[in-house]
């Protein structure tokens, strides 16, 4: 337990450490995944093709997705993406960034499955093997002796060792390890172009727009940070206001019972006991509640906060302004856009 | 536990020792996808050699490539490559000495990979099988030339019919075997030798120079992280006293309205709202003045294409009359001298 404790902790130092950690532990359960799948080809002619395709592309597909689902950046993305610029400009810079960065993180694992399954060569074998070449590698003569589609029949059952009959033919272990040596050279290839690609974008995107990478990616995060704290303050409050909310209604409950029993002395020596305490806490809550007391108000925050989010100045204490809120002064200008054009 | 925690400690202490660590897991990588590879040799005249070959150079291209993909050095030197050169020059020594401690640390895993194979022997009897000279061995006398090329194309295949048990095969393939631990072994010793050469005979050439290069190469690594952890901490405070501000602004807006029920005495001023909390000093102290978008761009903008010069004497402002409003008096020759090129 320990060292998962190290572990998690070493890959939450910071958020591209963990989000690398997410995308190695993927990697591993694919390959996992891959080796504890019982791969069963159909050895029928119309449908080795099909299943091979099937097993070659699905589960690829519903890892990416996986991987994009497991990304709490999405759900951040897509926030970004929609909101209405308020007095906030949108950057599509920081935008493609955060996508290509979620993006390739979520390639890895399927990648990884198309890379084990060709190395392995089950799927190749079972998808390709009636379009072997009887005459090079078997007894060629014989083969005109069959018609096509008993020959596609016969060779479709290359793949499962109890059912095939065609040694006379064509040796299955003949036919095995050439359709073998081929995935694997496909699976190879498929691995180094996938890092190649890997490789040169990693190191000649500096060459090129290293200014505005630094910009995007000081938002992106930003981005990120920024919501995970307002959802903290906004806790916080919800906490606060809910103490609140119960300190009064056991106050009014109380105040009630004094008005409605004679019990006078009953009644208020709780109270003045309980008064001096339930005030102090009352205080701590209510500073922790900045203002915002009650429903109408806090809905009104939690809207204006996705319609019109704040413009990135600090050191101006204006109130909010669009959304038919009073508000004086006027906008500031709107210089961010320029900025980010330059360099991409 | 404390073995783990240790060994962790260690390779995190400087940027070199990360990229060892990172270097030895690829390598130990390697090892464990060399052992679970299936290979699988087609025994067919002209795919042997393609295959074999392959599966001999392949694998290490790929490696090499992940092994600079891996190491984070390698961007941090394109990137001292490219940058413009603003207020620090630039040192091709260091960029030179960067590029061959990543391309060192990124030929371990293939070197591992080749090594494994020619020691194993299975690629090179796969791929020469069939260049064997049959005059070497007796038991071809009495075969056709195509049924020896056909004979030696299915050595690598124990349990072929054609060449089960054959003492034929078995002496061709061990003789290939052998062949290829000797190759396998003297190139093992000759990186070695060379290594250890390379390391015992470098303190007779520019140690020195070395030693400079070697610096500011770490140097480098360091103060990229340090700026992106600053601009993490930055980013932070940024967005606390943003949401804060907006929380704020709310309440103002409120008492304009006249909507804002008051309250029992002692409720927060709004404007006092972020400046109540504890710590403001240090996160105003985060905050270094930059706290608007244009002024965290500008940062990041100089940042990039105008470093900031080497110099921790002289008068901080930058030239471009950055953010911190001090006057700028850097004059351009009053940098950290690095020793001219030997």
């Amino acid at each position: 337990m320990d060292k998962f404790r190290m572990i998690f902790q070493f890959l939450q130092s910071n958020q591209e450490s963990f989000m690398n950690g997410i995308c190695g532990i993927m990697a591993l359960a694919s390959a996992q995944m891959y080796s504890a799948f019982d791969f069963n080809c159909p050895c029928l002619p119309g449908y080795n093709a099909a299943y091979s395709a099937g097993i070659l592309l699905a589960p690829p597909l519903v890892l990416f997705l996986l991987g994009l689902v497991l990304n709490n950046n999405v759900s951040m993305l897509a926030e970004e993406w929609k909101r209405p610029p308020g007095r906030r400009a949108k950057d599509p810079a920081v935008l493609r960034y955060m996508f290509c960065s979620m993006a390739q993180r979520a390639l890895i694992a399927p990648v990884v499955w198309v890379a084990v399954t060709l190395l392995d060569g089950k799927c190749f074998l079972c998808a390709f093997c009636t379009a072997v070449p009887v005459s090079v590698l078997g007894n060629g003569s014989l083969a005109p002796g069959l018609s096509p589609p008993e020959l596609t029949r016969l060779l479709a059952r290359v793949p499962c060792p109890d059912i095939y009959d065609g040694d006379w033919l064509l040796a299955r272990d003949v036919a095995v390890r050439y359709l073998r040596c081929i995935s694997q050279a496909l699976g190879w290839s498929f691995v180094l172009l996938t890092t190649l690609l890997a490789f040169v974008v990693r190191s000649v995107r500096p060459c090129f727009t290293q200014a505005a990478f630094l910009k995007s990616k000081y938002w992106s995060h930003y981005i990120d940070i920024e919501r995970k704290l307002f959802d903290e303050t906004c806790t916080e409050h919800a906490k606060a206001f809910a103490k609140v909310c119960i300190q009064q209604f056991f106050e009014a409950m109380n105040h009630d019972l004094e008005l409605g029993h004679a019990h006078g002395a009953l009644a208020t020596a709780p109270a003045g006991s309980a008064a001096p305490g339930t005030a102090d806490g009352a205080e701590e809550e209510r500073e922790k509640l900045r203002g915002v007391t009650d429903q109408g108000t806090m809905n009104r925050l939690l809207a204006s906060w996705h319609t019109c989010k704040p413009p990135l100045r600090l050191g101006q204490e204006e109130p909010l302004m669009g959304n038919g809120w009073a508000g004086g002064g006027p906008r500031p200008p709107r210089k961010e856009v320029a900025t980010y054009v330059s360099r991409v | 536990m404390e073995k783990f925690r240790t060994l962790f400690q260690h390779f995190q202490s400087s940027s070199e020792s990360v990229m060892n660590g990172i270097c030895l897991l690829l390598a130990a990588v390697t090892v464990k996808l060399y052992s679970s590879f299936d290979f699988n040799c087609p025994c067919l005249a002209r795919y042997n050699a393609l295959y074999g070959l392959g599966l001999l150079l392949t694998p290490p291209l790929a490696l090499f490539l992940c092994g600079l993909l891996a190491n984070r050095q390698s961007v941090v030197m394109v990137e001292e490559w490219r940058r413009p050169a603003g207020q620090r020059r630039k040192d091709p020594g260091v960029i030179r000495y960067m590029c061959s401690s990543v391309l060192q640390r990124a030929l371990a895993a293939p070197l591992v990979w080749i090594l494994l194979a020619l020691l194993d022997g299975k690629c090179f009897v796969c791929a020469f099988s069939s260049s064997v000279d049959p005059e070497k061995f007796l038991d071809f006398a009495n075969m056709t030339p195509s049924q020896v090329q056909l004979f030696l194309a299915k050595v690598p295949c124990k349990e072929d019919e054609l060449v089960r048990d054959s003492p034929a095969r078995k002496a061709v393939s061990r003789y290939l075997r052998c062949l290829s631990q000797a190759i396998g072994w003297s190139i093992t010793l000759l990186l070695i030798v060379v290594a250890f050469l390379a390391r015992c005979l470098r303190p007779c050439f520019d140690q020195t120079v070395f030693l400079q290069r070697r610096y500011w190469s770490n140097y480098v690594d360091l103060e990229q992280k340090l700026f992106d952890e600053t601009c993490c901490e930055h980013a932070r405070d940024f967005a606390h006293r943003c949401v804060l501000h907006f929380f704020a602004s709310m309440q103002s807006e409120m008492r304009a309205r006249g909507l804002r029920r008051d309250t029992a005495g002692g409720s927060p001023e709004p404007l006092e709202g972020p400046d109540g909390l504890d710590g403001d000093g240090s996160r105003k102290a985060h905050l270094r003045a930059v706290s608007s978008r244009e002024q965290v761009d500008r940062l990041l903008s100089t940042w990039y294409s105008s470093k900031p010069p080497l110099d921790l004497v002289a008068s901080p402002g930058l030239r471009e009359g950055g953010l911190n409003h001090r006057a700028p008096t850097v004059a351009p020759g009053a940098r950290l001298s690095q020793h001219t090129d030997v």
